[in-house]
Formats: structure tokens, sequence, C-alpha cells
């Protein structure tokens, strides 16, 4: 009797839908979606794919209720969904995850990860049970993080976990992940996958977008495609492939990204040597950097390459070791002078230490050059325009102008423009630095950055690549050194360099 | 895409905040003439319009100032009262010490400049937040005035009077009817700080550091030898104010320019200039520095009482500062960031 009923519920327990209906939404210039549907269903991950700029985080954008669209319907089991704020998507259900982090950096993670729905004890906060809930939490995730510090405090990737944390903490039927793992490494993303399988399990409704086509075959289900704000195609993730993606995604073929590449063969004398580094975050790290090589810097985050690449660029302090520069020992004090002597760094956090939101993508680009771009005592505005559109058709920026601030643009195409700033024309580098530089960038482009990074090589620059994603760094770098805990562990030449072999550098206890 | 081109010049400037501004004017230039020919007095008239050039004059110099650093995402509070101390040394430096009236202009300067430059060694290098330093700094200074307007007698003077041909005339050198020299010469401040801002590479960076301040550092520019420039610049553009006031009044005061403390805050941020940083110009400030002269003529005109306009005044820099965070959250939410 007790297990009839209990069988007859499980039937009637359909399977959750969240239909998209007919949905457009024009900004000025663009037409960011044109009429997208397609529904997704409880107990699958559906991955969202497209370039840059295709539409997908303005999609998710609407179904957060962050943003209205102009036409069309989300409908959850059938019934059409309100979304008129944040606030509203929440309690009706849903949580997503944005590209951009939304946390307060100055508030602790507990207060972050609970905030709009604090425990209270008669009228009070009470951070006694605040704490133990966010431990909770923290436990089940798996990551050593204080309830009790400062969201600024913790390094970009365990920011990340705590949105996600933040997300996971409210239960929703529906959870829509924007890029989640472009700040993560392996360690994370293990952890992030997971936990997307346990939802899974539990049938919730998961939207995934990601520009790392091994993570859709890894986890998804299903896939949507969209470009140019246009749906394409719905397919089954175990009945396609990479290339009819990108196919789908770019409109044609683009062949093996790595086996293509067309690569710097000829070295030539030392162009940078680091010889014992030590700053706060770094413990004596040496390497030298030949002209036209490309070395690649891996290691799991927090492993230190971004302070090792900071310190050579003058913007942390040094406190013992030598930075020679063409056999010369040099001592940049502030940023200013290692550009000046010919380095470029093309920085890692976008938002933080990167762009200028809110000025346009002009601005954006000149930024370093600003000098070469003068005219008697002013700033020659068409030197300034070409600059910016040299850069605009290099990466394929989408924009509909010239001076679009940047904060209008997608995730994706910010991410070009400080790219576009630090290879442009004008400025003049010996050393090149790339921190993260194909984060949240599409396939296609990814290709064209590889390329660009060799042809870089060829004419005799010194390039230092960083990147978390390991078939990319092992791929595209010459040398590969894999650092851990402040220090390099070992190096790798391209030839003998395996996933394994650096991974096991990267963990060396 | 060959044919990217920037957003053509009337839609960037119908965008802009100077151009509502425009529209706000022109929409209080009606009321108040309608509300005076209701209380039988004449709003529209020439001798209405000059006076308000007489009061942009003095406190022009300190929206440039206030302005440019604004920008910047720094601010000064204590610009105006540096025009008052830089007006009693004046005064006291011809009159007392028996100095020539440039030599004493100079020393007021160096004061000003002086001031500045402590101002952001406090903000740059001992990493004070902006408007602590510089309030601290604005009581220092009051401190400074009574100090040295204290007589051989023992006795604070609060005015000091001078007799000095040359500045006097100088000072109170009008164009055409009764329209101060010096206007001439904060136009031409304006149009020259405009094109600094918007053209060179020295306006650029102003931009910029406004902006993010850290992204500005690392792509090479000297974030902080600019800062320094900013908060001299400004004080001594207070001292200049204080020049033109002492000048045209012939003498200095303690409570010179105190009714102008806010003046060039509100205007620049009236015109558009976000405290946010990174926004807004100098046409901007200009115009927001008219409006809020008109308003304060045309509130005499109509007969309210001083206080009240005082009250009102202050009002309007609250509604001016609430405008501009509401505006960017507006911004904000249409962006979805
Ligand atoms: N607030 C905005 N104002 C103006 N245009 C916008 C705004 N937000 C997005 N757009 C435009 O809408 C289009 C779609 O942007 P969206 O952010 O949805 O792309 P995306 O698919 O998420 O790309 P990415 O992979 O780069 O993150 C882009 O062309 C973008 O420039
Ligand atoms: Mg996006």
């Amino acid at each position: 009797m007790e297990l009839e009923q209990k069988a007859a519920q499980t039937v009637e327990k359909k399977v959750r839908t969240l239909e998209f209906k007919n949905i457009s939404k024009a900004f000025p210039g663009v037409q960011a979606l044109d009429d997208v549907s397609f529904t997704a269903v409880g107990g699958k991950v559906l991955a969202l794919l497209g370039e840059n700029g295709a539409g997908k985080s303005t999609l998710l954008k609407i179904l957060s209720g962050d943003i209205p669209c102009d036409e069309g319907q989300i409908l959850l089991d059938g019934e059409p969904l309100a979304l008129t704020s944040p606030n509203k998507a929440i309690n009706l259900g849903i949580s997503v995850i944005y590209q951009e982090r939304q946390l307060i950096p100055s508030m602790s993670v507990m207060e972050n990860i609970f905030l709009g729905a604090l425990p209270v004890r008669s009228g009070f906060v009470s951070y006694k049970e605040l704490k133990a809930q966010t431990q909770a939490i923290i436990d089940e995730f798996g990551l050593p993080i204080d309830p009790t510090v400062p969201v600024a405090a913790l390094s970009i990737a365990h920011q990340q976990m705590v949105e996600i944390m933040k997300a996971y903490r409210r239960n929703s039927p529906v959870i829509a992940f924007d890029e989640p793992t472009a700040p993560l490494t392996d360690k994370e993303i293990d952890i992030l996958f997971g936990l997307i399988k346990r939802l899974k399990e539990e049938g919730k409704i998961i939207i995934y977008v990601s520009h790392r086509m091994k993570e859709i075959f890894q986890i998804t289900d299903e896939i949507v495609v969209l470009k140019d704000g246009k749906f394409v195609t719905k397919l089954n993730t175990s009945e396609t492939n990479e290339q009819e993606l990108i196919k789908a995604m770019v409109g044609r073929d683009i062949g093996d990204t790595y086996a293509n590449l067309s690569r710097n063969d000829k070295y030539g004398d030392v162009v940078l040597e680091v010889n014992n580094l030590t700053t706060y975050a770094v413990h004596d790290v040496s390497f030298k950097l030949r002209k036209g090589e490309v070395i690649g810097l891996a290691g799991l985050v927090g492993a230190g390459r971004t302070e090792v690449v900071r310190a050579i660029f003058g913007a942390d302090p040094i406190i013992s070791g030598e930075i020679k520069l063409e056999g010369k020992p040099v001592k940049f004090k502030t940023p200013r002078d290692a550009i000046n002597a010919g380095i470029a760094l093309c920085p890692e956090d976008r938002k933080e230490q990167g762009l200028i939101l809110w000025a346009p993508i002009t601005h954006n680009v000149s930024l370093p050059v600003l000098k070469k771009l003068k005219k008697f005592l002013f700033l020659d505005a068409k030197a300034e325009d070409d600059l910016t559109l040299g850069a605009i058709q290099q990466y394929s920026i989408k924009t509909p102008t010239l001076d679009k601030k940047v904060l209008e643009l997608s995730g994706g195409n910010q991410q070009k423009v400080i790219l576009g700033r630090w290879t442009s024309k004008l400025v003049t580098t010996k050393v090149l630095i790339l921190d993260e530089p194909t984060k949240g960038i599409d396939v296609g482009t990814k290709a064209e950055i590889y390329q660009m990074v060799c042809d870089f090589a060829k004419q005799g620059i010194g390039v230092i690549f960083i990147s978390s994603e390991l078939t990319e760094v092992i791929n595209v770098a010459d040398t590969i050194y894999v650092m851990h805990n402040g220090r390099i562990t070992g190096s790798v030449k391209r030839e003998e360099a395996t996933e394994e072999n650096v991974l096991a550098l990267a963990m060396l206890e | 895409m060959n044919n990217l081109t920037r957003t053509s010049l009337v839609k960037r400037l119908v965008r802009t905040q100077a151009f509502s501004l425009l529209i706000l004017l022109v929409a209080m230039i009606l009321i108040f003439t309608a509300l005076a020919a209701l209380k039988g007095a004449r709003f529209f008239t020439a001798k209405t319009f000059i006076g308000i050039l007489q009061d942009i004059a003095v406190p022009g110099f300190l929206a440039i100032g206030a302005g440019c650093l604004i920008v910047s995402g720094n601010i000064d509070l204590s610009q105006a009262t540096v025009g008052a101390l830089s007006g009693i040394v004046i005064a006291i430096g011809i009159s007392w010490w028996g100095l020539p009236w440039y030599v004493a202009v100079l020393i007021a300067m160096l004061f000003a400049a002086a001031i500045g430059l402590i101002n952001a060694i406090l903000i740059n290098e001992i990493g004070m937040a902006p408007f602590i330093a510089t309030m601290a700094m604005a009581a220092v200074i009051r401190a400074l005035m009574q100090l040295l307007a204290t007589d051989s007698g023992g006795a604070l003077q609060s005015t000091v009077t001078f007799t000095d041909p040359a500045l006097t005339t100088i000072g109170g050198y009008n164009i055409i009817g009764d329209i101060p020299m010096t206007i001439v010469i904060v136009v031409v401040a304006f149009i020259i700080y405009g094109i600094i801002l918007k053209k060179t590479e020295l306006g650029r960076s102003i931009y910029m550091i406004g902006g993010n301040r850290r992204a500005a550092r690392l792509s090479g520019i000297n974030s902080k030898g600019i800062i320094y420039f900013l908060y001299i610049n400004c004080s001594v553009l207070g001292g200049i104010s204080g020049l033109a006031y002492t000048a045209r009044a012939k003498q200095g005061s303690l409570q010179a320019l105190s009714g102008d403390q806010f003046t060039g805050l509100t205007a620049a941020i009236l015109g558009g200039i976000s405290f946010a940083g990174g926004s807004g110009g100098m046409g901007g400030a200009f115009l927001g520095l008219v409006v809020l002269k008109t308003f304060y003529k045309g509130m005499l005109i109509v007969g309210s009482s001083t206080y009240l306009t005082l009250v009102l005044s202050g009002t309007l820099l609250i509604l001016a500062l609430s405008l501009d965070v509401w505006s960017q959250r507006r911004q904000r939410k249409r962006l979805g960031i």
C-alpha cells in the first residue's frame, strides 16, 4: 500500500521544463537576440554555445531578471515567468552565476553567500549560525576557505567558488552558469563538475555556457548553438563532435588548431633572464627567455604565475633576485619603466586591472601608446581611430562603433580589447607577457590568438604565455615551466610535454 | 567592418549631461522671467546677465580646478579656503609688509601651491582619503589665516584693506560697461583646460586614472605624478580666484569666498563630472556654474531672502549629487552590471 503510493508519486513527479519562447532583445546598434526558442529539461545539462557576442550572456541576463527582453517569454513547467527583477527571478527559482563576479569584496564570505537570507535570531543576524551554515556548505565543496574573511582576500578562483556556493545555497530548480570555469583550475573544476552531476541527478534544470570544448563534452547532455543572436541548432552531445559544433558556431571549418600552427623555429639571444627572483609570493624563480621563444607558465591557481610576471613588469616589489633584459640588469620601479624598456603585460583580470570599463574602445586600445599618438601637443584622433580599427579587425571584435563603451561589449570581446591594446602596431615589445589571454574567447578566435603568438615569436619577440588550460599551454609554448607554491618545480619541452607530466609537477608536494 | 566610425558628434553632444543642462538653463530663465513679472520685478535684463557674469568670474577658477580633480576620481575641499588665504596674504603683504604687489601675489601663489603639494602627499604617500585630508587641510588654513591676520597689537583683523593702484586697476578693469575683465580670463581658462582634458595626453591620462587607476598604472600612466599635478593645480586655481576677488574688492577677508565653499564642486557635478571619476568635461562644468549663479540671481530678484537662497543652494548640491548617483545606477542597471 505504502509502496504503491510512493511509486505513484514518482510517476507523477514530472520532468521539469524551462522553455525560451521567441526571445528578442536589441541594444543600440546590435540585435543581441533574435527570436530565440528552445527548451531545457530537468535532469539534463544544456550547453549554450556560440561565438563572442552571440548573445549567450544576454539570454542569461534576461533569465535572471536583470534586463527585460523586447519580445518573447520564458516558461517554467508551462507557466510564464514574470521576470521583472533579479529578486523576483530568485524567488521564482532561478539562480544565475554571471560571467562577471557579483560579490561584495569588502564583505565576508558568509555574508556574501547568505546575502538576502541572513539567519536572524530575535531581530539580529546570528553570526554563529551564519558561520556554521556557511562552513557546512564549504565542507560539502571540500575547499579550504575561511567563512569569516572578506571576499577580497580570496584568490579569484575561490571568489568564483563562493559565487557558485551562493547560488547552490538557494537550492533553485533552475541554475545557469555563464563561463564558470574561466577563473578556475582543474581542482576547482573537478569540484564544480561533481556538483553539477549531483544537481543533475536531483532533476534540476542546468544551463552551462563555456568556450571550452572539452568541458562541453565532459558534462553536458544537450547543446544549443547561437550565432549572431539567432538560434542555429539543438544537438545531443553524445551524437555530435567538436568539428560539427565549431562549424555550427563559426559557420566554417577551422581544422586542427594546434597541428595547423605555423611556428617559429629560430631562436636568437637571450632577451630576458630572471635569476633567483623572490617576492612576497614567489621564491627563487629563475629562467631564461630567448628571442623568438614562447615560454609557457603552467600551474594551479595560486601557484604564483601571475606574481612572477607582475614582479618582472615592475608592478610588485622585488625582495631579492635579478632581472636582465638583453644582458643588462634592470630594476623597474613601476610598470611605466618596464613598458618603456619594451615589456608588455596583458593582465589576467580584465575588469580590475585591464579595462577602463566606462571609457570607449578607442581610449582603451591607445592607453599605453598615447605618447606615440601625439601630433604636436595634441592626440591625433585619426591615428587613434586607425589603431583601434586595427585591433577590431585583427581580433574581429564585435561592435557597431569605434567608440562604444567597453562595458557594453560581451565578455569575450572585452578580452579582445585588452589583447588589442597590448599587441597593437604601436607597442614596441621585446618581451610580450600574456596572462590568461584566451579567457572567455571563442574557439575561432582562440586559434587566431595562438597563431598570433607564433607570429610574434617569428618577429624575434620573446613571449611568456600563462594559461590554466593545460592543453593550451603545452601545445602553444616551446618550453613549459611548471610552478607550485611560488616555486618553479620543473620544465618540459613541448615535444615531451603531456598533461600527466605537467600536472605531476604542478601538484608536487 | 572597414567603415566603422565614431559615434557622430551631434549624437555625442546630445547625450552629454551638459546638453540637458542647457535645456534646464533655458527653462530656468523662462521661469524666473515669469515669476519676476508676477512680483513686479524684472529678470530678463542686461543688468541681470552682467550680474551673473560678475558672479561667475571668481568661482570660475574654482570650478576648473575642482572639475579636473573630480575627473580623476579625487576631490579637494580646501580649495575655496586657499582662495581666502591667498587674498589675506596679498592684502597683508602689500599693506603690512610693504611688498610690491607682484611679490605679494607670488608669495600667495607659492602658499597655494605648497598647500596643494601637501594635500597630494597626504593622499599619495600617506594614503589618506582625499576628502578627509583636504577637509583637515581646510581647518588648518582657516587657523593659519587668523594667525596671519592678527596685527602687531594682537587684534584679529577680519578684513585687511590695501591700496595699490596697479593691482586694483587690473582687478577692477571692465570691458564694455560693467563686464569685468576677469570673466574673459575665466572663459579662456575654461577653454584651455577643456582642450587639455579632451585633446592632450595629460588630459586623457586624467580620465583613465579616474576610470580605473590600477589599470591605468599597469598601462604605464604616471598616475602618482598626475595626481600631484592635479592637487597643486586645483590649489593654485583656488589661489587665483582669491587674487581675482581681492583685486576687485581691494581687501583681503577671512570670509572671502565662504559662500563659494562648494560652488566649484557643485558646478562640476551639475555639469556631468561624476564623482565616480572618468567622465564629464569643462563645458559641462562651465554650464553648471552658469546654472548655479543664474539660480542665485533669479532667487534674489524674485525676492527670496539670503538665507532661503543658501538653504536652496545647499539643496541644489544635494540634488546634483543624487542625480549623479542616480544616473550612475540607472546606467549600470541598463547595462546589467
Ligand atoms: N549593455 C549593453 N549595451 C549594448 N550592447 C550590449 C550590451 N550588452 C551586450 N551587448 C551586445 O550584445 C551582443 C551579445 O552580447 P552577449 O554578452 O550576450 O554575448 P555572449 O554570447 O555572452 O559573448 P561572450 O562569449 O563574449 O561572453 C554583443 O554584440 C554585445 O556587444
Ligand atoms: Mg558572455
